[in-house]
């Protein structure tokens, strides 16, 4: 799986859409004028650890945004799991098992860690307002599991029991970014989204986080899509990564093709950078 | 050094903002309306104490900031001495010019009362001292450790509102053969001295004593096994049942209609909350909800409606019910993208946009226009006067009384057990930020409208019980001013809480209707209220658990900056 062609971005006919998670073809994002990203083919395998990185303005974020269904494509298609989401509203994608952190923490903040979490488990419990007016036993059940499993979440991302009555804006900021990922983890997805999750982390905390990520694949099984602009994290941790620049992908490679790859470091470096 | 100067604008500040307060509520009008209302007979009138709390109040905010104790009861004398200096040069001024071309409140008895009968320049010289006696007093209770404070401030504020409940405690105490303890409270619309005494000393200890008697009971319950702890809470309950369910009976007939008013309006308020406070989407319509409820029910119910169908009430609500929540889908459906002040115009617009349609000559064979619906029968029984249940006979306000209860009840059940589900936390996660929620797989389309349809059927059920009430409907009755009242029941009492709802009534509809004399200053003091609220209690009176750690919290961590002193002195 690691034998792609850099540049070439194509898949090879063998391999069969089975062993896919995430499909998108010939995606483009035009606002107005602008064209944010063009044509894009992208995939990532199932219970993989791939990544996106590309300079700031490459179109990373408007393609996670494509993803979620925050921005319909003008042109091209997402698929999941077989299922074509091009165009579909967030709270659909949501409940098809895509769940995302953010750049820059975007908790509920002024409701408690523990609710934070049990939002996250909104698409996976069916209680209506009419249970929750009459009480039914069901609508109990479920309430209790609700708070089991995201105790059990939040033991895993490593928040203490004591904090889940807290304010989600009174924790520290390591803790912030662990609650978005217990909360992400809540709805069960398939596939995770980090978008810089080791941003303003000092180098202890992003191993940590390293570590975690490694961690998650392997115990509960995800598939990870990380954007990330600290290259020691997409190199250490994600087995293929697809460079953007000006809103198109310029390579897709192991890390180690990535690194020796000359256009990216191009668009990294600069011109001058290849040609000395 | 800096310190003191600081505490010396400071001071001077304050001063002038109190002083400034005075002049207001002199001028305006409301110290001679309260001169008449002794709050201890022979000593002291509600209308003086209205000088006077700008002083304390102002002496008490000076002196939060400063070192040392000396220092700081020295501002708070500044602070009252500088806003009493401003009485004073306006005393003597007004003793010179007649001023009553432009402030038609200014009058010879207003300036005899507020110089104590003495002339302009002894009159102005008290009222120096008072005013600076107040702020040293403001001062020194900022000084005083909470533990001396709290027992203190609670036992002044008793004072002053069991004084306030004269003119219904006193007919109240005759009713019920207790003309002893009436004419031991009460001596011309005032406390005598000795009872003030008495309601200072009851107020203190129970300041003191209820947190230690509250510990120790729950501990106590605590300690017992989950079964007995069940029943204290059914016991607990049934006691507010029962309390409530005989409060218009010792309450009579004035009181009662007063609490016709404060359960309608508590009513409204849970139907908003649910809106505003739990989804976070700022409705000023809401009126609206309120109209359709009235009419629709008036339409149904009554004989002489177009209609002409003249249906039993408990037929016609869920009809109405239905109509409201769909009115509610109506209005919420086009101000789905709609977010903050956007949200807020548009609801805003569609307030005003019911009203006048009920008013309007188009849908007149209809809603009557200006003239309403007449005829509505009563909820409970044939007429409006007295219904006989189970052998006991209501009458008056207490025929919409109980009905009013029984909704309220309801209402306040049904956004309780919201609050805590998952329909709830959708909600508040909306509330605090649309696109995450929507990305965590909160359908905001339905969530939005389904809080507008449930805010929109419980704001119905306060306007069709209130018709049966009034036994008509008018369009007069729906102006925006319901809306904001409402709104301001709401943040009063804590957005999103429950109980708070039920204070801010309390406090908002029923203290006016107990102070007749506030009657015309009634928004004034709203106005008042809410800003004084927003500045020193953002979370409302009985506030949300979490809303209240969100604000505080925040102070917690760094020290009280109080009100900006410097700011344009």
């Amino acid at each position: 799986m690691e034998s792609h062609a850099i540049d070439t971005a194509s898949m090879t006919s063998q391999e069969s859409n089975e062993s896919l998670l995430l499909e998108a073809r010939g995606v483009t994002k035009q606002f107005e004028g602008l064209v944010a990203n063009r044509d894009i083919d992208f995939d990532i395998p199932r219970h993989s650890i791939v990544a996106i990185i590309g300079p700031n303005g490459a179109g990373k974020t408007t393609f996670f945004n494509q993803i979620t269904g925050i921005y319909a494509p003008t042109a091209g298609t997402i698929t999941l799991d077989g299922v074509d989401i091009t165009g579909f509203q967030p709270h659909e994608v949501a409940q098809l098992g895509i769940a995302r952190t953010y750049q820059n923490i975007r908790l509920f903040q002024n409701m408690t860690v523990l609710a934070n979490v049990q939002v996250g488990r909104h698409v996976r419990m069916r209680g209506q307002w009419y249970h929750a007016i009459l009480g039914t036993a069901s609508i109990r059940r479920e309430e209790e599991a609700t708070v089991a499993k995201s105790r059990e979440l939040l033991e895993l991302v490593g928040l203490r029991r004591s904090v889940e009555d807290e304010l989600a804006k009174n924790l520290p900021y390591g803790d912030q970014r662990r609650l978005e990922v217990a909360r992400a983890l809540a709805s069960d997805p398939k596939l995770l989204l980090l978008d810089e999750p080791t941003a303003g982390m000092n180098p202890g905390e992003t191993r940590q986080m390293t570590d975690f990520i490694a961690r998650l694949r392997r115990d509960l099984r995800l598939t990870i899509l990380l954007i990330e602009h600290d290259m020691k994290v997409v190199m250490g941790v994600s087995e293929r990564i697809t460079v953007l620049d000006y809103g198109e992908k310029i390579a897709e490679g192991t890390p180690a093709e990535i690194r020796a790859n000359p256009r990216v470091i191009e668009a990294y470096l600069g011109k001058q950078a290849t040609s000395a | 050094m800096n310190d003191g100067r600081g505490l010396l604008r400071r001071a001077l500040w304050f001063g002038f903002i109190s002083g400034a307060l005075v002049l207001y509520l002199i001028t305006v009008g409301i110290v001679l309306a309260f001169s008449a209302r002794n709050t201890i007979t022979g000593v002291v009138a509600l209308g003086r104490l209205m000088l006077v709390a700008p002083p304390l109040a102002l002496g008490f905010v000076t002196a939060a900031q400063g070192t040392g104790t000396a220092r700081r009861l020295g501002a708070g004398l500044l602070t009252g001495l500088a806003s009493g200096l401003i009485l004073a040069i306006f005393l003597v001024f007004v003793s010179a010019v007649d001023i009553r071309g432009i402030l038609v409140r200014v009058s010879p008895a207003l300036t005899t009362f507020v110089n104590f009968d003495k002339g302009a320049t002894t009159g102005a010289a008290i009222n120096v001292a008072i005013a600076g006696a107040a702020g040293l007093l403001g001062a020194g209770v900022r000084v005083m450790t909470a533990r001396f404070r709290r027992p203190l401030v609670s036992a002044a504020l008793g004072v002053v509102i069991v004084s306030m409940l004269e003119p219904f405690l006193y007919p109240r105490l005759t009713d019920f053969g207790l003309i002893v303890i009436g004419r031991f409270l009460f001596d011309h619309k005032g406390l005598t001295v000795v009872a003030a005494i008495v309601v200072f000393a009851i107020f203190a200890v129970a300041t003191v004593g209820w947190p230690i008697a509250r510990r120790a009971t729950r501990q106590r319950i605590a300690a017992t096994d989950p079964g007995t702890q069940a029943t204290i809470r059914g016991m607990t309950l049934l006691v507010l049942i029962l309390f409530l369910l005989a409060l218009p009976q010792i309450a009579g007939a004035f009181l009662s209609q007063v609490l016709v008013f404060v359960g309608l309006y508590t009513l409204l308020a849970l139907g908003l909350n649910i809106v505003v406070g739990y989804a976070g989407l700022l409705d000023l319509g809401y009126v609206a909800f309120y109209a359709v409820g009235s009419y629709l029910t008036a339409l149904l119910t009554s004989p002489i409606s177009a209609l002409h169908l003249g249906l039993p009430f408990w037929i016609a609500l869920p009809i109405v019910i239905l109509g409201a929540a769909l009115t509610g889908l109506f209005i919420g459906a086009p101000v789905l993208r709609l977010r903050g002040d956007y949200l807020a115009i548009v609801t805003l617009g569609f307030g005003e946009i019911s009203r006048i349609l009920f008013l309007s000559d188009a849908l007149k064979p209809w809603f009557g226009g200006a003239q309403g619906i007449l005829s509505v029968p009563p909820l409970l029984g044939v007429n409006h006067i007295s219904v006989p249940i189970l052998g006991w006979e209501l009458s008056g306000p207490t025929l919409t009384y109980y009905p009013l209860l029984f909704f309220c009840a309801v209402a306040a059940f049904v956004a309780y057990r919201l609050k805590y589900s998952r329909v709830g936390r959708a909600w508040n996660a909306m509330r605090e930020d649309e696109d995450v929620a929507q990305a965590t797989g909160v359908n905001t389309v339905n969530h939005k409208l389904l809080a507008f349809a449930l805010g929109a059927s419980v704001g119905c059920l306060g306007g069709a019980v209130f018709v049966t009430h009034l036994a008509s409907v008018f369009p007069g009755t729906f102006s925006i001013l319901v809306s904001i009242t409402v709104l301001s029941i709401i943040i009063l009492g804590g957005m999103g809480s429950i109980p708070g709802v039920v204070v801010g009534s309390l406090a908002l509809i029923g203290l006016p209707e107990l102070l007749r004399e506030f009657a015309e200053f009634k928004l004034l003091v709203y106005g008042g209220v809410l800003v004084v609220m927003m500045v020193a209690r953002p979370e409302g009176l009985v506030p949300d658990v979490t809303r209240r750690r969100e604000l505080h919290e925040a102070e917690a961590a760094e020290p009280v900056e109080a009100l900006p002193s410097s700011e344009g002195a």
